[in-house]
């Protein structure tokens, strides 16, 4: 059953901080299992467990079974999730579309789909690349054909993560002509557990499998499960809640800060700090993590005060995925040969984590938008750059 | 810590811009380049009577208005947008700054209200043929001969030290950090300038041989004291390079709008947006280390030195590399004479080397992160 304080209001943050900390200790669900249904297993559970205590959904309503903190209560909440180290998201459900039906859905839609979704009973993942669009996202060519109160869905899906263990499936599909791009796109939910829904595991460079490619043939799914208007799905993409990834921009440059300092101790362990150029380039870093910190507090601030992120949120992604490539590459090269031993194997250094991380950071930059696009859209919309006459208008 | 600024701070901002926007345009500052860069004595009163900008980080009870380093740093910044020549950096940020952090009340009552109202103005004297900027390693000697303390050696790249009135200099005497003063009347026959590479900030070189000196009392720590002023001129640096290297950015998006060539405005070109959204990212990127440093100055945080090499490196990284990106996305024209972009970059490159390289920084950064080798 649910047990919730009646109001947060007179609640100090510092109070707020002592009850979840509480909270986190003693409800701790204990170190991850190794086994990947264990694991899964481990993380619902988790979920559930905050679900019902009141703890889950910092940025979401009340009514839905959220919390609707204030901004810098969720900072602090943020800020006792990474420190406690309980398992979080699993899928991109509850980050992205979670949002996008709070501010687009049906208040039907809302009801029946989200409390399961924050409390981990469904497992959504994200279908919206696809092997022909990748950074040219409008022009996907999986369809959406309507058949009385269902779409049937012909298509494919690509870098979707988690979706073997999927319950749902966020997607775009094209409702309209193939012409008509973005003004043809509708936001559909499919149910994955159905015969026309394939999902075929890619292994990625780094040799890890936490991607798949999903297959649609005449899956169906009821019109009921469209968010928003048919061909208006275009617009739904980029929602976000209440800043709700600004507020753990804290805990990315704590992670860093983290990984700095283990780098550094790596760099004294091996004798690699009596080199000038070494020291040199770990000055770098450190300044780089510092300023990562910096610039997440800038942001927080910037929304408590103005309500917006301000300038400098726009550049941070760029800056921090720049930042993860260059320290592992760094890494692999302070450890000379050594770190040109396959990760994993007895004669591997820390395991082969910088070399893993050498490989698997190229996904940084290419992931949830390449850093190239990224830049035009800093160009476009941040600095007011002309857009290029040669790409169909957005 | 708060970073984002007060509606105080936004107004000091505006109001500092609209008149620099007014009375250092381009026009005025190659006019005064070609006069010596000696400043304009109107702007230098227009400053002080209007704004009070003279006495923005100098307590009430010494003639300023009591602000603090991230009030300084942004009146710093808004001048480096428009390379306003002269003495508000030496004076102000460096010398103003130096006695304040002393601890000599004497010192202070006698020059603080009068460079905080803008009659008079100072500079501070620290490096040496060694070219440190920190107090260390200094060879300027200090004698006493009877009452009168003398000072011998020479200080160089003294910002406006040709014209100032009281030249802060700092040295060592048996091994111990010390700050002294001389007055212009001392230096006047010693002092010549040296051809700086910025042509909107006059440096000298000045030679001290037994020089009359007044000493000021730096406390029962002395090197932590100096160790402040350095830290408090390297932010005020940064402020500054920060300005240039965001007006710069500016200029190249202002022309890459409007430029055309192939029929579209080159600023459609991915090649030119990518510099420009990569120059945003240096530019956000020194802002935030920028606006840390300052508050950890102003709180006297045990991270301001580490926070204000940061704040160099990036600044100084941020303005020479927008100042150059901003040349090439002029193309020809921003290799002329006439246009100001080169003044820009010649002040980026001079303001790299000002109170400390970033290479310098960087191993202070390194030092002080636990970096260096154990033993």
């Amino acid at each position: 059953m649910t047990t919730r304080i009646a109001s947060g209001s007179e609640e100090t943050d510092e109070e707020f901080r002592r009850r979840l900390v509480t909270f986190l200790t003693d409800r701790h669900p204990g170190p991850a299992p190794k086994d990947p249904q264990d694991r899964l297993a481990w993380v619902k559970g988790w979920l559930a467990t905050m679900y019902d205590e009141g703890f889950a959904g910092p940025s979401w309503p009340r009514e839905l079974g959220g919390m609707d903190l204030p901004f810098n209560k969720q900072v602090v909440y943020q800020e006792e999730i990474a420190r406690s180290k309980v398992p979080t998201f699993i899928g991109t459900g509850l980050a992205i579309a979670g949002p996008t039906i709070i501010k687009y859905g049906s208040e039907e839609q809302k009801q029946q789909l989200l409390p399961p979704l924050l409390r981990g009973d469904s497992l959504w993942v994200q279908g919206y690349s696809e092997p022909d669009a990748g950074s040219d996202l409008p022009s996907l060519r999986t369809t959406a054909r309507r058949e009385g109160d269902e779409y049937v869905v012909c298509g494919q899906k690509i870098w979707t993560t988690m979706a073997q263990g999927a319950d749902i499936v966020f997607t775009l599909v094209r409702t309209g002509t193939q012409e008509s791009r973005q003004h043809g796109i509708s936001y559909l939910l499919i149910d994955a557990h159905q015969p026309g829904v394939t999902i075929q595991p890619i292994r990625d460079m780094a040799g890890g499998r936490q991607f798949s490619q999903v297959t649609f043939e005449d899956a169906r799914a009821p019109v009921s499960n469209r968010i928003g208007e048919e061909n208006g799905g275009w617009p739904l993409v980029r929602t976000s809640l209440g800043h709700e990834r600004a507020a753990g921009a804290m805990n990315q440059a704590a992670m860093y800060r983290r990984v700095v300092n283990e780098l550094i101790e790596l760099a004294h362990e091996r004798g690699a700090t009596d080199d000038q150029s070494v020291r040199d380039a770990l000055a770098d870093f450190e300044m780089r993590v510092r300023i990562m910190r910096y610039s997440a507090m800038r942001v927080i601030n910037d929304i408590i005060a103005s309500g917006e992120p301000g300038a400098s949120a726009s550049t941070t992604r760029l800056f921090n995925t720049m930042f993860e490539q260059d320290l592992h590459e760094f890494a692999v090269d302070m450890l000379g040969t050594h770190g040109v031993v396959r990760p994993g194997g007895p004669s591997s250094i820390q395991r082969g984590r910088w070399t893993r991380g050498f490989l698997s950071t190229r996904a940084s930059t290419i992931g949830a938008g390449t850093a190239e696009i990224q830049r035009n859209t800093v160009a476009e919309k941040v600095l007011g750059l002309p857009y290029d006459p040669s790409m169909p208008t957005t | 810590m708060a970073l984002a600024p007060t509606s105080e701070q936004q107004q000091l901002r505006d109001s500092v811009r609209r008149l620099l926007e007014r009375k250092s345009t381009s026009e005025d500052v190659r006019a005064l380049i070609d006069g010596g860069s000696q400043g304009d004595e109107r702007l230098w009163r227009q400053m002080s009577s209007e704004l009070g900008l003279q006495g923005i980080a100098i307590p009430e009870h010494l003639g300023g208005t009591g602000a603090g380093v991230a009030e300084l740093s942004i009146v710093l910044e808004e001048m480096g947008r428009t390379l306003l020549v002269g003495p508000y950096f030496s004076s102000i940020a460096l010398a103003g700054q130096a006695l304040v952090a002393s601890s000599d009340a004497d010192a202070q009552q006698r020059w603080l209200p009068r460079i905080a109202d803008g009659s008079m103005t100072a500079t501070l004297a620290v490096a040496e043929e060694s070219d440190r900027w920190d107090g260390r390693d200094c060879a300027t000697t200090v004698s006493r001969d009877g009452a009168e303390m003398t000072l011998t050696g020479i200080k160089m790249f003294v910002p406006d030290g040709c014209t100032s009135d009281v030249t802060l200099v700092i040295t060592q005497d048996a091994s111990e950090p010390t700050m002294f003063a001389v007055e212009r009347s001392a230096t006047v026959p010693v002092v010549e300038l040296v051809e700086s590479l910025d042509l909107t900030r006059p440096m000298a070189r000045l030679t001290l041989d037994h020089t009359p000196a007044t000493a000021i009392d730096l406390g029962g720590d002395p090197a932590a004291r100096v160790q402040r002023i350095f830290d408090l001129a390297v932010i005020a640096v940064a402020a500054e390079q920060l300005g240039g290297a965001a007006k710069c950015l500016e200029m190249a998006v202002e022309y890459a709008r409007t430029r055309e060539q192939f029929g579209r405005p080159i600023g459609s070109f991915q090649a030119i947006k990518h510099k420009c959204a990569d120059l945003l990212m240096e530019i956000e990127a020194a802002r935030s280390a920028l606006l840390f440093a300052a508050r950890s100055a102003d709180s006297d945080s045990e991270e301001t030195s580490i926070a204000a090499s940061t704040a160099k490196v990036w600044c100084s990284r941020a303005f020479t590399r927008a100042a150059k990106e901003n040349i090439q996305i002029h193309g020809g024209i921003g290799y002329t004479w006439e246009h100001d972009a080169h003044l820009y970059l010649r002040r980026a490159k001079t303001s790299e080397m000002l109170f400390g390289s970033p290479a310098f920084h960087r191993r202070r950064v390194a030092q002080l992160a636990g970096i260096e080798p154990r033993p």
